[in-house]
């Protein structure tokens, strides 16, 4: 679903970029005294981010990064303003943690702690590319909203979050499939909701289906 | 051994023999017509829609005898009850005497099991890449393929290789290396390689220079896995500890970043080349968010200015090709282009490949780790994808790979074999 999404949009402006524009309740801290916060509240964060997305043209996905009971990094879908399809919610907010922890100086062995002890709260189930990747993290869990019939990793289309492989090939741990644990539809009726505002607010800029891409043959 | 290609098919049994039973009976051609039109309207064939409906085959010599499906088969032995009552009909009115023939249950995917189902029934065929012949590739194209994996190869110092080539023009549009680890080369040899994507317009010429040259460490090649390759190896960056920690460049960037593999890498330098080429193109877009007019944004403003930019550039690269840059547009993503990988890409870089709208997906040595284009998953072959690429496996002579090196042969051929 997402991805279809994207055919009826053109690229947007260079426009500014995430961390500046993004709606500023996803930098505060969530914590209510010593109580944890519920699922629901970090998807609400996520959420914003997908509205984000919505109002800036892209298909409505957005995700919050948690440690600690602390959002660390949020991101929206930018796959439209980056003309990169791979530029998807998780892949944003992922590079902002990359590069707040190397900017701090923080190693390679270092910064695998860390994702080892974050969660991530995402509106859409992560495609199987994000799943790929949040397993390469090492990221702890993951929670999201509606589940992805198309592209889902996370057990639509392929169960990247569980631990499989590897009859060892090379003897090495290394090569092993790191799952995580994944918890789905918190909240998917509002991320659903979301999709369906980006089918109804439509897109006057959509490229022409079939328009010619390339040269004929000769 | 020369250079082969093969392709890997998204299906890992193409050739299913699964038939369904259909009741046909011969019938003479005056009528074929008729019959046609009356089945079709009484008993159309739903869920066989690639099934011909008449058959013509040639028996005791010049004889052709035509045979039509009245309609499906509701039971082993139903040659002559419990046909629909309007074709029962026909088979009355026209003296026909049905038999039970079998038909293929599903429409071919390959040019081989089109051909098998026929000696069935016939069926009908669309390949999938209607353009490029029903392999997904012309026969004339393989030099070319086969220069670009070369080149990849070349390219290929550490780690996987991948470039990004429009085989329309034969234009490299990006490259890049596996950026996983931090190297004293990682951020620059990324930035140059961008720049020299974009130079490189014609690029079987820009590379001719080079491309006989030997590998420059091709004994590589032939251990059977590379534990350098991002793919191969995806959790090894968690093990890398540098010596030292260098600074931040004050303007973003990374030192090292475990998702960059060569795929997603090409992926970004070739949207950063658009970004880069084709600006105006964005310029429209949030305008009509600020001021509320989105209207007047239509797609062919950009487009315009676009085909005199392109214009430009290709006229002085391509002549041959301007008569045809009227149609040029700037493409849509990946869309039609393909990539050249060393290495068969992991999970991760071959839904990127899928995000992008890779045309074509080309690998020399198999990933038996974590491959995800036939080794471990086929991805390719998942229908729910909303695109779907071909992949083809290139095999590399061991004369080229034993060229500058030592390496054994028995290495090379388990590489190739695994």
């Amino acid at each position: 679903m997402r991805r279809n999404l994207d055919d009826r949009l053109p690229p947007l402006e260079q426009f500014v970029r995430r961390i500046s524009g993004a709606p500023p309740s996803c930098a505060r801290s969530l914590t209510l005294g010593a109580q944890p916060m519920p699922a629901t509240a970090f998807m609400e964060l996520a959420l914003d981010q997908a509205k984000f997305a919505l109002d800036n043209l892209e298909v409505p996905v957005g995700c919050v990064i948690v440690e600690n009971g602390k959002v660390i990094a949020s991101g929206s879908n930018r796959t439209n303003a980056t003309r990169n399809a791979t530029r998807h919610a998780e892949m944003e907010a992922i590079d902002v943690l990359l590069q707040e922890w190397q900017s701090i100086g923080l190693d390679q062995t270092l910064v695998a702690e860390k994702f080892a002890g974050c969660d991530l709260y995402v509106t859409c189930e992560p495609c199987i590319m994000c799943a790929s990747a949040l397993s390469i993290l090492g990221i702890r869990e993951v929670y999201f909203g509606c589940p992805n019939d198309k592209f889902g990793g996370c057990g639509s289309v392929m169960s990247l979050h569980e631990s499989l492989l590897s009859d060892d090939l090379t003897g090495s741990q290394d090569t092993r499939s790191r799952g995580f644990k994944c918890t789905g539809g918190i909240m998917a009726e509002e991320a659903v909701a979301l999709f369906r505002n980006f089918y109804e607010q439509g897109n006057p800029n959509a490229p022409k289906p079939h328009r010619p891409v390339r040269v004929d043959q000769q | 051994m020369v250079w082969e290609l093969t392709e890997v098919p998204g299906n890992p049994t193409p050739l299913q023999h699964s038939t369904v039973d259909v009741v046909a009976a011969n019938i003479v051609p005056k009528v074929t017509n008729t019959l046609i039109r009356q089945l079709n309207q009484v008993c159309p064939l739903e869920n066989l829609r690639h099934v011909k409906r008449v058959r013509r085959r040639v028996v005791c010599g010049e004889n052709s005898e035509l045979s039509i499906i009245l309609c499906l088969s509701t039971g082993p032995d139903n040659c002559n009850e419990g046909f629909p009552e309007e074709v029962q009909k026909i088979v009355e009115n026209y003296h026909l005497s049905p038999f039970i023939a079998k038909v293929a249950s599903c429409s071919a995917t390959s040019k081989e099991e089109w051909e098998e189902q026929c000696r069935l029934w016939p069926t009908s065929y669309h390949p999938p890449h209607d353009i490029d012949g029903v392999s997904g590739f012309k026969e004339e194209e393989l030099p070319s393929i086969f220069h670009c994996m070369r080149t990849a190869m070349q390219l290929s110092q550490v780690g996987n290789t991948a470039i990004i080539v429009d085989p329309s023009s034969m234009q490299m549009i990006s490259k890049a290396t596996d950026q996983t680890h931090q190297r004293d080369t990682c951020l620059k040899g990324n930035k140059c390689a961008m720049v020299e994507a974009d130079n490189a317009n014609s690029f079987p010429e820009a590379i001719e220079d080079k491309a006989d040259t030997l590998l420059p460490s091709s004994s590589r090649f032939c251990n059977g896995l590379d534990r350098e390759v991002s793919c191969i190896n995806p959790f090894g960056w968690m093990k890398q500890r540098c010596t030292e920690q260098k600074t931040l460049p004050s303007e973003g960037g990374f030192l090292w970043h475990p998702l960059w593999h060569a795929a997603v890498v090409a992926i970004e330098n070739a949207a950063e080349r658009d970004r880069m080429t084709f600006p105006a193109s964005t310029s429209s877009t949030t305008q009509p968010k600020l001021n509320g007019d989105v209207d007047n944004c239509s797609d062919d403003e950009p487009a315009k200015r676009l085909k005199i930019v392109a214009n430009d550039e290709e006229q002085s690269t391509h002549p041959a090709h301007s008569s045809d840059l009227p149609e040029r547009n700037r493409p849509y993503l990946c869309t039609g282009f393909d990539i050249y990988l060393v290495w068969e890409p992991c999970t991760m870089c071959a839904m990127a490949l899928v995000h992008q709208r890779f045309k074509r997906v080309f690998y020399a040595f198999p990933n038996p780790v974590t491959g995800a284009l036939g080794s471990v998953y086929r991805l390719h072959g998942k229908k729910s994808l909303n695109h779907h690429y071909s992949v083809f496996r290139i095999k590399v002579p061991e004369a080229y790979l034993n060229g500058s090196t030592d390496c054994s042969e028995k290495g090379c051929s388990n590489s190739v074999s695994s």
